[in-house]
């Protein structure tokens, strides 16, 4: 029986665990925190806990239009809603530990470190100092808190994402430095809870990753709540009062706040953990790098998650931690990150799968192609489908990037209500190899939202039934 | 319909000059064609603008449109009543819908852009 160790019980630790023993393995999992990484416990699931909160409370506010009494105005009890978050953590997190016993995974509480490619030395919380020697090594370290000399963290004016799900005070100004998907979907929740929110990104856009239609789309929702978005500007200075924190911008203008919150410069967990003895080679930010097969240049050494620096998601993560335990284990699976869906969880949400519409030109003009005719586009509103106005819900666009040639889908993205869960449809389309006519043509059931992408589908072609005849 | 004192830009703005403040909005064809405008994104005063940039964004329930400046200048003033009520540039696109205030640079610029008649017989052109 082939023993695995792996550093680090995140969403790529604790998958690749629980594959390993499905495959047969005996298996060690060295972790120094709660089990279930940032993802869990300080990330993905506490601040979809928060919104979805922040969701109902923003319907409620509606309820007079769609004829509900309620009595009073809606407000939030911050205790309540970090108590409840507190529990749905914990029950995922218990679910881990259940999991982890049922397949006879040992936890070590500790923290670990690599002593060669084989060995990892524990320092355990109660004090002992063990050693797990393995037939292979998994390192799943995952990334670190923002840690900018401009910025020191103290966790009252200055802080991270860890302590703003902690809603310890819901602060009347919040500055958000980062306007990314982390500073978006913070703003989304502080501005819900009726905080004035100002956004500062260097960019000239927010989340600029994302389709650009899409980006605009969010900024415009967030200045519709009232959020104060500052584009294309960045810190300068900041000057920490004994209550509030001042901030001066380049652009020249001075924003006073309770709190800051930092959302750029996430760093490798890659430092202090024994790579060097190993002899595990990290590239110039501090990713370990792998092949694909999550192999390090070290064999028997494989890594996974945040800290190769590929695609910073949970899935992703997962997904190699699956990938990296096949492999140990005498399979023959490679990473591939041409389908990888995501979702932010913005109000509204945005779901999101292959290129944008700007990486598809740059394609197509690298390609020696004309961009105008390399692609096609279609779109639909949310407002056009007869379930998103029976909801109430009618701010929304899909977008259906194709290649004109082949007709194979390139690129969908989706921004309304549902969308990192409607994405799928079009993730298991591209995951297949399908033609944009396929999805078209298949029977979407009515009424429902995923029309949107079938009637997205059709725009490609100038053919969706619910939009005006266009002319020329 | 259309009103005769006023200027009129082919992306559907209409301008109405006092001295070198240069008030704009959409037109009546515009507003109609959006439908019910529930949002509008206007630029911050003191922005400095030139004729034919996109300084804004109507959206509607069916679509998100942008706005031009049909002038070159300074924006001196923005209507903020259309931030909790934009639905008046649908009732009202001449009137309490006026959109910003520019301080022209070139007050000439106005002469160049269509009249109603010639807005009008713009708009039967485009229908064809």
């Amino acid at each position: 029986m082939k023993h695995i160790a792996i550093l680090g019980a995140g969403p790529g630790g604790y998958v690749a665990a629980i594959r390993a023993a499905q495959l047969g393995a005996r298996v060690t999992v060295v972790e120094n925190q709660a089990l279930g990484g940032v993802c869990l416990n300080w990330g993905c699931i506490p601040s979809k806990a928060l919104l979805s909160v922040v969701d109902l409370g923003d319907k409620i506010k509606k309820a007079g239009d769609l004829g509900i009494q309620v009595a009073g105005s809606v407000g939030y009890d911050p205790a309540v809603m970090v108590a409840r978050k507190n529990k749905v953590v914990g029950t995922l997190v218990k679910g881990i530990a259940t999991l982890f016993s049922t397949w006879g995974i040992e936890h070590l509480d500790g923290t670990g470190s690599l002593l060669d490619s084989r060995t990892i030395r524990v320092l355990k919380k109660d004090g002992a100092d063990t050693r797990v020697m393995a037939d292979a090594l998994v390192i799943a370290t995952g990334s670190s808190w923002p840690n900018l000399p401009l910025f020191p963290i103290d966790g009252r004016q200055i802080i991270t994402s860890k302590q703003a799900l902690d809603l310890a005070r819901i602060p009347s100004r919040l500055l958000i430095v980062g306007g990314g998907v982390e500073g978006c979907e913070f703003a989304s929740l502080y501005n819900g809870l009726g905080t004035v929110v100002t956004i500062v990104e260097l960019l000239p856009r927010l989340l600029p990753l994302e389709d650009e239609e899409i980006g605009r789309f969010m900024e415009r929702e967030l200045k519709k709540r009232g959020v104060d978005i500052r584009t294309g500007t960045t810190v300068e200075n900041v000057e920490r009062r004994e209550k509030t924190v001042d901030v001066a911008l380049k652009d020249g203008s001075m924003i006073t706040a309770d709190q800051l919150l930092v959302s750029v410069g996430r760093g490798f967990n890659s430092r202090g953990i024994g790579l060097e003895k190993a002899g595990v080679l990290v590239g110039s930010r501090g990713e370990i790098q792998v092949n694909e097969h999550m192999e390090t240049n070290v064999p028997g050494v494989y890594a996974i998650g945040d800290v190769v620096g590929k695609a910073m998601l949970a899935h992703v993560a997962s997904t190699q931690g699956k990938v990296a335990v096949e492999n140990i284990l005498g399979h023959d699976r490679r990473m591939d990150y041409d389908v990888v869906p995501a979702g932010i969880f913005t109000l509204p949400e945005i779901g999101r799968v292959g290129l944008t519409e700007q990486q598809v030109r740059e394609q197509a003009v690298s390609q020696g192609r004309q961009a105008e005719t390399a692609i096609k586009i279609g779109r639909f509103r949310y407002a056009g489908l007869g379930k998103a106005q029976g909801m109430g819900d009618i701010t929304g666009l899909f977008k259906v990037i194709a290649d004109a040639e082949s007709d194979k889908l390139l690129g969908v993205h989706i921004i309304g209500a549902h969308a990192a869960d409607l994405i799928h449809e079009a993730t298991l389309a591209m995951q297949l190899g399908a033609t944009v006519a396929q999805v078209a043509d298949m029977i979407h059931a009515h009424p429902t939202l995923a029309e949107g992408m079938m009637e997205a589908m059709e725009d490609v072609d100038g053919r969706a039934i619910h939009l005006a005849r266009k002319r020329g | 319909m259309t009103p005769s004192n006023l200027r009129y830009h082919q992306e559907h703005e209409w301008v109405r000059l006092e001295g070198k403040q240069a008030t704009i909005g959409i037109s009546h064809f515009a507003q109609d064609a959006l439908g019910d405008i529930v949002f509008i994104d206007l630029p911050k005063v003191g922005t400095q603008i030139s004729a034919g940039q996109q300084i804004g964004e109507v959206e509607s329930t069916k679509t998100t449109s942008t706005i031009y400046t049909p002038v070159s200048g300074t924006i001196a003033k923005v209507n903020t009543d259309l931030k909790d009520h934009p639905e008046v540039v649908n009732s009202d696109p001449y009137g309490k819908g006026w959109m910003a205030v520019i301080t022209v640079t070139d007050p000439a610029e106005v002469e160049n852009l269509m009249t109603a008649a010639q807005y009008e017989a713009f708009l039967t052109s485009q229908k064809k």
